[in-house]
């Protein structure tokens, strides 16, 4: 015959295991977002957050709302898939502040040739006419499909009758910019 | 029901077959209904009335737009009170990326971009381009396109007299269907957004690691600036902006088309209904959402 | 034909410079495997009442109990987000393969402590009256507050601690054949992805388990100047070794079958283990840690050549080895699992770092901490059986 006597410690220890399991289950509830599994077995703010980051590259109808004529130039032209960024660099702090300029009239966006930096540094704007700009669509390089315009800089010079060294601006002696000609 | 996930098994085959006959367009649609029509967790589905479902869509090869609005249901009402149980993503867009191997320059402007846009750390990358270099000798070289691009970084190249062909091949992630990097998360910080995209919500990551040992692709990375995991997500925020993601909005070449799958008249459903495609490592079967022209076998 | 890829030039992914996975993930499934084998140990006794263990039967429970307090920790150490742990068993993810480990480690960890408790009741008792001074206060809490015991109670207990060691069985063997699919499950990685993966590191597990024991019974004998029963040790030597037939016989199986049937990335695996694993693999894990000890196991365990010390001698260094192949072996698993890139086409290295939260520092640390809690339980209470006198009292 059992008594009371004779199970009194798994008793306590089952009170014991219980207390621990409930602060599990009190803990386990704070820990859970109130917007889980709202919508799939996620956070479901977590979706609004990803999507809350800012757009900072630039589309080139960013920069046409301003400079207009540039796009007119391009229009139809073989340059006109590529980006302004690719260019002109990813101008992040100029649209930002160009936007702010639009709605206050005390600042003033500083003129082009104070952004000017070297391509390939990754500043955030430059006015660029510098052949590696070119060359880093252009260089010839092994794996470029048999259409692409490439040109290998030693040929082309030679076929031109030109020499090393040469001004930065080079390629522009002869090629367009916006209104790229070949 | 998650854990067999059997909708996605069942409607895998169908998925493949459709794509393998051409219609790569509506192969699209129906991989990407397999993902929309994965059924909500909480939904009372049953595994019938779901294969009823999952055959009408990849039968019919329709597009969802088709369905009556009333079916399509709305994520606030209560699962029980769907009318056929259809999952109530079935509204939702679908989305598809399609990489052009014969189009890409390998002039890395795509890679630039994704940094600046999504703040990837130096070492890390949400996406890549690779090289393969086949020689006239056997040899197959791969490496990777110099961020600046090769004409910048001076890194010394093949001669051309050596090789036999040569193709980039640009990565980022596949967006699968059947997302191992989403099976394994254990913390549920791995979504599979309502679009088909999968998202890290970096509030619950707890940085185990777990779905970058996953990714057959290598496409997801422990962070080592916010130490969460991270991974390329088709720049989601832009998506839902409606604008590009920033590597396709980079590409000069339009070897990287984005868009979405379900409409017709895309630029991306008009490719994929006249080129031949497929994806990387089907025998995974993971049924990646990111769609190649002119793969070899040389590409893993 | 010997030609392929990766004698070409290599290629990495750019992601995958870095394994993602430390020297911590591989002191997890370590400590982990001593756990569940240390208590197949107890059980022996418990339940198929192997005589001869009873000396060790209370030891095993107690190291398996003090190994899994410190399971966790190599985890913590590795997450990149430790203060979010809790997620685990706040949002657990069904179709995750790692989600478990907070339920059935939970499950497990209440398993062993409900039957050390039981166990240890009397001493824990029997203390609690005589221990001195605030001691008696300690004995007191872990009594649980009830202090007495009826011989009905006693007789209760006893049946179930033969119970839950039964439920412990295949508790220990989910906890630790499920830490074996958490690698078998993962079909990016050739290397991992099997399905006898859980197989193999449950019969290590239970290898690492014995080989621990063993070793701890050698040495606090010696430390307390106590003479090893003879026949335990025999007894150990004989599991040992059939556990330890057993465990080379899967893994080995398993890679001349991949090898065999040149499965999947076999020419990955290949370079791996003749280039990248050739001292941790070939050496450690196959010639000294298993071959060898193969070899010397038998005398301890079937013959009675020589001394007891001598022979108790050759147990304890076959159970040194079995240990540095059960750590070669997680070694080889986890961190050899991510030498190599996913492009298949070119490998990694694997820092080695001294300093830091993932560094052999740390780790040191992390091994040490189960036997610091072993001195410590120790101290608590009394691992050795009580004398036949004394059992047979309290039966009555």
């Amino acid at each position: 015959m059992t008594s009371f006597n004779d199970t009194r410690h798994l008793w306590a220890l089952g009170a014991f295991l219980a207390a621990v399991g409930l602060v599990g289950m009190v803990v386990r509830r704070e820990l859970v977002p109130d917007d889980f599994g709202r919508q799939g077995p996620y956070r479901a703010s977590a979706l609004a957050d990803v999507a809350a980051r800012p757009s900072l590259f630039q589309a080139d109808a960013t920069c046409h709302a301003c400079h207009a004529s540039v796009e007119h130039e391009r229009a139809g032209k073989p340059h006109e898939a590529v980006r302004c960024a690719h260019c002109h660099g990813h101008a992040v702090e100029h649209v930002a502040m160009a936007r702010k300029a639009a709605e206050d009239s005390s600042i003033a966006v500083p003129p082009a040739a104070e952004w000017d930096g070297d391509f390939l540094t990754k500043i955030d704007l430059y006015v660029t006419k510098d052949r590696a700009t070119c060359l880093s669509c252009h260089q010839a390089v092994v794996g470029m499909p048999a259409d692409f315009k490439k040109i290998d800089v030693a040929v082309h010079l030679e076929e031109q009758g030109a020499s090393e060294p040469l001004a930065k601006d080079t390629c522009f002696e002869c090629h367009g910019g916006h209104d790229t000609a070949p | 029901m998650s854990f067999f996930d059997l909708p996605i098994v069942t409607s895998g085959p169908a998925v493949s077959g459709a794509c393998a006959s051409g219609g790569c367009a509506t192969g699209g649609c129906a991989s990407g209904g397999c993902s929309t029509a994965r059924p909500d967790l909480k939904s009372e589905t049953s595994r019938r009335d779901f294969l009823k479902t999952a055959t009408t869509l990849t039968l019919g090869a329709m597009s969802l737009t088709l369905l009556p609005g009333a079916m399509a249901g709305d994520d606030a009402v209560p699962p029980a009170s769907k009318p056929s149980g259809f999952p109530s993503h079935a509204k939702k867009p679908m989305y598809g990326f399609l990489i052009d191997t014969t189009k890409c320059t390998g002039a890395g402007k795509c890679l630039t971009a994704c940094r600046v846009e999504n703040g990837v750390p130096e070492g890390q990358a949400r996406t890549w381009v690779e090289r393969y270099v086949h020689f006239k000798d056997g040899r197959v070289e791969v490496d990777l396109v110099p961020e600046i691009g090769y004409a910048a970084s001076g890194e010394p190249q093949p001669a051309a007299e050596d090789v036999l062909r040569a193709y980039f091949v640009p990565k980022l992630c596949n967006q699968c269907v059947d997302a191992p990097c989403n099976q394994v998360c254990p913390v549920h910080a791995s979504i599979k957004s309502p679009e088909g995209i999968e998202l890290v919500d970096t509030d619950r990551c707890i940085g185990c690691g777990y779905c970058v040992q996953a990714c057959p692709y290598g496409i997801r990375y422990m962070n080592h600036e916010t130490n969460v995991a991270d991974k390329c997500n088709w720049c989601y925020h832009r998506v839902m902006r409606n604008e590009q993601p920033a590597c396709v909005e980079a590409c000069p070449t339009g070897a990287r088309v984005f868009g979405r799958i379900d409409d017709p008249d895309s630029e991306i459903s008009k490719r994929l209904a006249t080129l031949p495609t497929s994806v990387l490592k089907q025998h995974l079967g993971t049924l990646p959402l990111t769609r190649y022209v002119g793969l070899t076998d040389e590409v893993t | 034909m010997e030609y392929h890829a990766l004698h070409d030039a290599p290629f990495v992914f750019p992601n995958d410079a870095y394994p993602a996975w430390s020297i911590m993930i591989v002191l997890y499934p370590y400590i982990t495997g001593m756990v569940a084998g240390a208590f197949v140990v107890s059980t022996m006794y418990h339940v198929f009442h192997r005589e001869a263990l009873r000396p060790v039967a209370r030891l095993a429970v107690v190291t398996s109990l003090c190994l899994g307090a410190c399971a966790t920790l190599p985890l913590l150490l590795h997450l990149h987000q430790p203060q979010r742990a809790l997620n685990v068993v706040a949002t657990p993810s069904p179709s995750s393969a790692m989600a478990g480990f907070g339920f059935i480690y939970s499950f497990y960890m209440l398993v062993l402590l409900v039957d050390v408790w039981l166990l240890f009741r009397p001493a824990i008792v029997e203390r609690a009256h005589s221990a001195p001074g605030p001691w008696k206060n300690v004995y007191r809490v872990l009594a649980l507050g009830v202090l007495e015991i009826t011989p009905r109670a006693a007789e209760i207990d006893r049946k179930l601690v033969h119970a839950l060691s039964v439920i412990g069985i295949p508790a220990a063997c989910i906890l630790h054949g499920y830490v074996g699919f958490l690698f078998g499950a993962i079909k990016a990685n050739p290397w991992w992805s099997t399905a006898l993966m859980p197989v193999i590191f449950l019969t290590s597990a239970v290898v690492s388990g014995i080989a621990v024991l063993t070793l701890l019974y050698l040495l606090l004998c010696r430390s307390s100047r106590m003479e090893p029963d003879e026949e335990c040790v025999r007894s150990l030597s004989r599991l040992l070794w059939m556990f330890l037939v057993l465990a080379v016989t899967f893994e080995f199986g398993d890679l001349l079958h991949v090898a065999y049937e040149r499965e999947e990335e076999w020419h990955v695996i290949r370079e791996l283990l003749v280039t990248k694993l050739r001292f941790s693999y070939l050496t450690l894990q196959v010639l000294i840690g298993a071959l060898l000890p193969l070899l010397i196991l038998p005398i301890p365990a079937f013959t009675r050549v020589a001394s007891a010390a001598f022979r108790h001698s050759c147990t304890g260094v076959a159970a040194v080895l079995v240990l540095v192949q059960v750590a070669a072996m997680r070694w080889n698993v986890v961190v050899g699992g991510q030498l190599f890139s996913k492009s298949f086409r070119g490998f990694v290295d694997y820092p080695v770092t001294w300093f830091g939260r993932e560094g052999l520092l740390a780790a040191a640390v992390v091994l040490a901490m189960p036997m610091l809690l072993l001195w410590g339980a120790m101290k608590l209470l009394p691992v050795w059986p009580p004398s036949p006198q004394s059992e047979s009292g309290a039966k009555t």
